[in-house]
Formats: C-alpha cells, sequence, structure tokens
C-alpha cells in the first residue's frame, strides 16, 4: 500500500473506513512512520476544526415540546416585509395617538378594568392589557374591535367585562392623503386603542358572570404571566398591585442571570429600562419606538416547558388565539409582547427579537 | 411515524440548531427554523425524515438570509436613534470576536466543502453527507479533510490580521 491520502486519513480518524479498508489502513501506518506523522496532525488538525466550529455555537437550549410544533406559527406565514412595514407605520400613528389619549384619560381606563393607578407611562399600562387573553365568551356583542380585554384572575374562568362601544363615527387613518383602514379594523386587538378612543362614549363595563365573584383583579400583565406559566406567578399580584411599569429597574447582568440568557429585545429600539419583577423571575424590557410608544417584552426563563404547556393547553382551550399569538418561545425562555399598536404588528415585532447587543 | 419523528426531533434538534446558526448566525432565527422544519416534517412526514429536515432546514435558511436582508432595510426606517444604552460585558467581547473569526472562516470555504463540514459536525455519517450534498461517498474524506484544513488556516490568517490591525 502506498502512502495514505488525506482523506482516507480523515475517514478513519471520523471512524468512516469500511472494515477492510480500515485493517489495511491500519497494517501500512504500523509501518510506516510517515504515515503515522501525518495521522497525528491529521487528528489535530480534525480537533483544532472542530474546536473553532465550537466557537460558533448558539446558546443551549432546550426545545419546545414538539407538540407544540403542530401549530405553525401564524406570523410566519403572514411575513411579508412590504406588508409588515406597512403595519408598523401605521400602528405607530395609533401609537401617537393612543399615548396621547391614555395620558389625558388614563384615571378612566384604571378604574374600568380594575387596573392599578395610572403610573407614568399610560401608554404602556393600557398596553399591558393587550397581554390579557382575549376573551369570547360573549354573545353577539363580542366581536373583536368591540371587546375590552381584561386578564382573568388566574386559575378562574374567563371573567367577561368588556367594553361596549356605542355606534359613532368611524375614525379612519390616512396615509399620504388615502384611507389605509379604520381605525375600528387597524386598532382591533390593541384593547388600549378601543378602550379610550375619543369619539366612544364613556366605555361601560358589563357585569362579570354572575357564578363569578368580582374578584380581585390583578394588574393585567400579572394575569397575562399567570398564563405563560410563571411558576410563582401569584406572587406577582401583590396586594399593593405593583405594576410592571414599577418594577425595579436593573442592569442588563442581573436579567441575564435571572433568566439564563441575554434578555431580549427589538433590534433597533432604544432599551428603555429593564426591570424585573418583585418574585425577580420575569424580566420586563422596555423599549421606545417614540415618547409616547413604548413596547414591553415580558421574558422568562421556562424550564420545564412541556409542563407549562400542558397547563397552558388546559388555559387557553376554547379560548381565543389572541393571547398565543403575543407569546414566542425563545430557546429557554418565554416572550411575551405588549404594546399599544394592533395585535398584527406585535406579532411581527416578536418576529424580531434578538438577544440585546451591542 | 410520529414516534420516529419524536424521537428524530429528541436526538437532531440541537444539531439542527446548530447547522442553521452557522447559515443565519442568529440563535433565534435558527431555533425558529429548525422548529418550522420539524413543524413541516410533522405535516409531510417524509421518508428520510433526518436527511429531509437538513435539506429544508438549508433552504429555509437560504431564504431567510434573503428575507432577513429586506426587513434589515425596513427596520432602519423605524430607527429613531442611535440606541447608546448598551453595553457590552468584557468577556462577551471575546467571545463575539472569535464567533465572529470563525463566521469570516466559514464564508471563506467553497459552497461544497461547508455544506459538508457543517453537515459532518451536525452528527451526520458520511453516508448521509453525501446523500446530502451529492458527493460521492468516497469524496467525503477528502472534502472534510480539505474544508478543516482551510477552516483553520483561514481563522488563523483571520486572527492575525486582526492583531496586526489592532497593533
Amino acid at each position: 500500500m502506498s502512502h495514505v491520502d488525506d482523506g482516507t486519513l480523515h475517514a478513519y480518524l471520523d471512524g468512516e473506513l469500511a472494515p477492510v479498508e480500515r485493517a489495511r489502513f491500519e497494517a501500512h501506518v504500523a509501518e510506516c512512520a510517515a504515515c503515522r506523522g501525518r495521522l497525528e496532525e491529521e487528528r489535530a488538525l480534525i480537533e483544532r476544526a472542530s474546536n473553532l466550529l465550537a466557537l460558533a455555537q448558539p446558546p443551549d437550549r432546550s426545545a419546545p415540546p414538539l407538540h407544540e410544533l403542530r401549530r405553525p406559527r401564524l406570523a410566519w406565514r403572514l411575513r411579508v416585509p412590504l406588508a409588515w412595514a406597512a403595519t408598523v407605520v401605521l400602528a405607530l400613528g395609533i401609537g401617537y395617538y393612543v399615548g396621547d389619549q391614555s395620558v389625558a384619560r388614563a384615571p378612566e381606563v384604571y378604574g374600568l378594568v380594575g387596573d392599578s393607578p395610572a403610573s407614568n407611562a399610560g401608554a404602556a399600562d393600557s398596553a399591558n392589557n393587550a397581554l390579557a387573553r382575549r376573551e369570547n365568551t360573549r354573545d353577539g356583542f363580542a366581536t373583536a374591535e368591540r371587546r375590552r380585554v381584561v386578564a382573568p384572575p388566574q386559575q378562574t374562568p374567563p371573567r367577561a367585562a368588556e367594553t361596549q362601544k356605542q355606534a359613532a363615527p368611524e375614525p379612519q387613518v390616512y396615509i399620504d392623503g388615502n384611507v389605509v383602514r379604520s381605525l375600528r379594523d387597524s386598532a382591533a386587538a390593541a384593547s388600549g386603542v378601543v378602550a379610550i378612543r375619543p369619539q366612544d362614549s364613556r366605555p361601560r363595563v358589563s357585569p362579570p358572570p354572575t357564578t363569578q365573584p368580582p374578584a380581585p383583579q390583578p394588574p393585567a400583565m400579572a394575569a397575562a404571566i399567570v398564563q405563560t406559566g410563571t411558576r410563582e406567578a401569584g406572587a406577582e399580584a401583590p396586594r399593593d398591585r405593583l405594576v410592571a411599569t414599577q418594577w425595579a429597574i436593573i442592569r442588563r447582568g442581573p436579567a441575564r442571570d435571572i433568566l439564563g440568557a441575554e434578555p431580549v429585545g427589538i433590534p433597533g429600539l432604544a432599551v428603555r429600562n429593564i426591570r424585573r419583577s418583585p418574585s425577580g423571575e420575569v424580566v420586563l424590557v422596555e423599549q421606545s419606538i417614540d415618547s409616547a410608544t413604548v413596547i414591553q417584552l415580558f421574558q422568562e426563563r421556562v424550564v420545564d416547558a412541556s409542563e407549562y404547556l400542558r397547563r397552558d393547553a388546559l388555559q387557553m382551550r376554547g379560548a381565543a388565539v389572541g393571547t398565543e399569538r403575543l407569546a414566542r418561545f425563545i430557546g429557554g425562555m418565554r416572550v411575551e409582547i405588549a404594546g399599544p399598536l394592533s395585535a398584527d404588528s406585535l406579532n411581527r415585532l416578536l418576529e424580531q427579537v434578538k438577544p440585546i447587543g451591542p | 411515524m410520529p414516534e420516529d419523528l419524536a424521537e428524530i426531533y429528541r436526538s437532531t434538534y440541537r444539531s439542527l440548531v446548530r447547522f442553521l446558526y452557522r447559515k443565519v448566525w442568529d440563535a433565534e432565527r435558527a431555533e425558529d427554523l429548525a422548529q418550522e422544519a420539524f413543524a413541516r416534517a410533522l405535516v409531510h412526514k417524509p421518508e428520510n425524515a433526518r436527511g429531509w429536515l437538513f435539506v429544508v432546514a438549508a433552504n429555509m435558511a437560504r431564504d431567510d438570509a434573503r428575507k432577513a436582508a429586506r426587513e434589515r432595510r425596513h427596520l432602519t426606517l423605524l430607527k429613531s436613534e442611535p440606541d447608546a444604552t448598551h453595553t457590552e460585558p468584557e468577556d462577551q467581547i471575546d467571545a463575539d470576536t472569535r464567533r465572529e473569526r470563525v463566521r469570516t472562516a466559514l464564508d471563506q470555504l467553497t459552497p461544497r466543502d461547508r455544506e459538508a463540514l457543517l453537515l459532518w459536525d451536525a452528527g451526520m455519517s458520511y453516508d448521509e453527507i453525501a446523500g446530502q450534498t451529492g458527493l460521492a461517498r468516497g469524496a467525503i474524506g477528502t472534502t472534510l479533510a480539505r474544508a478543516r484544513r482551510r477552516l483553520v488556516e483561514a481563522y488563523d490568517a483571520g486572527s492575525e490580521g486582526q492583531h496586526v490591525a489592532r497593533g
């Protein structure tokens, strides 16, 4: 046997030589010092190359359960860049609008949903409600655009508080002088928008189902986190109703410790604050689109995704799809988005999130 | 079949993510694509699921690169101000730098060499790599030998260049 070529050396070292070839190879190497030397060189090369590739490794995070993949994400299929851009532009306009309005009307809004007192960021707080589950337990009034989204308390059947809107002239959204969409349609999913539309009369709250005592309403955010399966979600709804915008501000390092990974955000948007929930398990990244539009990204480590999903499946069965589309698994994290934008826009923004980096 | 796929999912998911990561260079995107590939496999129930997954994933990664380029352009429309709040911890810089060098080095391989190397690193056998790439099985060892050598050389060359450039 003549000297072996590189391919044979690598195949041998990779354990991919057929038995006959291997025997012949080994017989040769036993007698050939030159090939033994090369064998060691190639062994080192393989190891080196393997180590280099290991430097370019994604974080090792557990996979979501396979059955979760049976529902291809809507956002994926809808990803049409131009439409996306148009939606965001549209939503930005609404965001400005809501930002202004919600500050002026905040007490009314919070009183309405039994939410926490108005905090510094009205837009962000109203956005909290967008996280909440959409209820579809109501009658014909419960069309998407009329529905007021209210987060149910943990482990209780849905509470069907809704805002019913009186017939009012439909505001229109103009872009470049063209009516793009009615505000009603475009804002349908952004509950805050629905609640505080200026042409609405004062929104009314339907009484909750009589079987349900009007239990104290935790902050909408907290309820939403409950749905994401936070293990000690109850701790997120303390008596003083600490809202997410009052959570302690932390730096990125501690956030990373909580999540076991870099916190995520939407690339290109300024990070306003990183906060930590009172229980220390949920990280909130606040990002500004503009001074009145804050996007909130609630993120938590999912230790046992299958456990979460089972619980989630129980809670979500029969519920509208809204909440599901606003949350996403990213590696070992569950990320939920909230903001005064349409669900569609939030969805697309959620698709963009990446670890916060330089 | 779902049982088979469940097993493949357990054994291959991480490999597929890694494979994709070195194509899209974004961990979340890689995970999304891997999950999407498996979601499609659940629907299509391919015969050779493992090979099928890598083929589909590679195609999606290619499409994704184009989409990502378009979306980056759109996102710049949203940027109101440069983001000054980000700071990068020191230890992260080294890891990022090294990863970038690996990426640059991988980019210097021929597509075929790179594919073979990434597939091998994803845990594929020579037979499987041959099936994926269309190379003869007997050529895989040679291909991998060349790919590894070039990767190491390109990385070292890049590191030296970096060193010189930084003084």
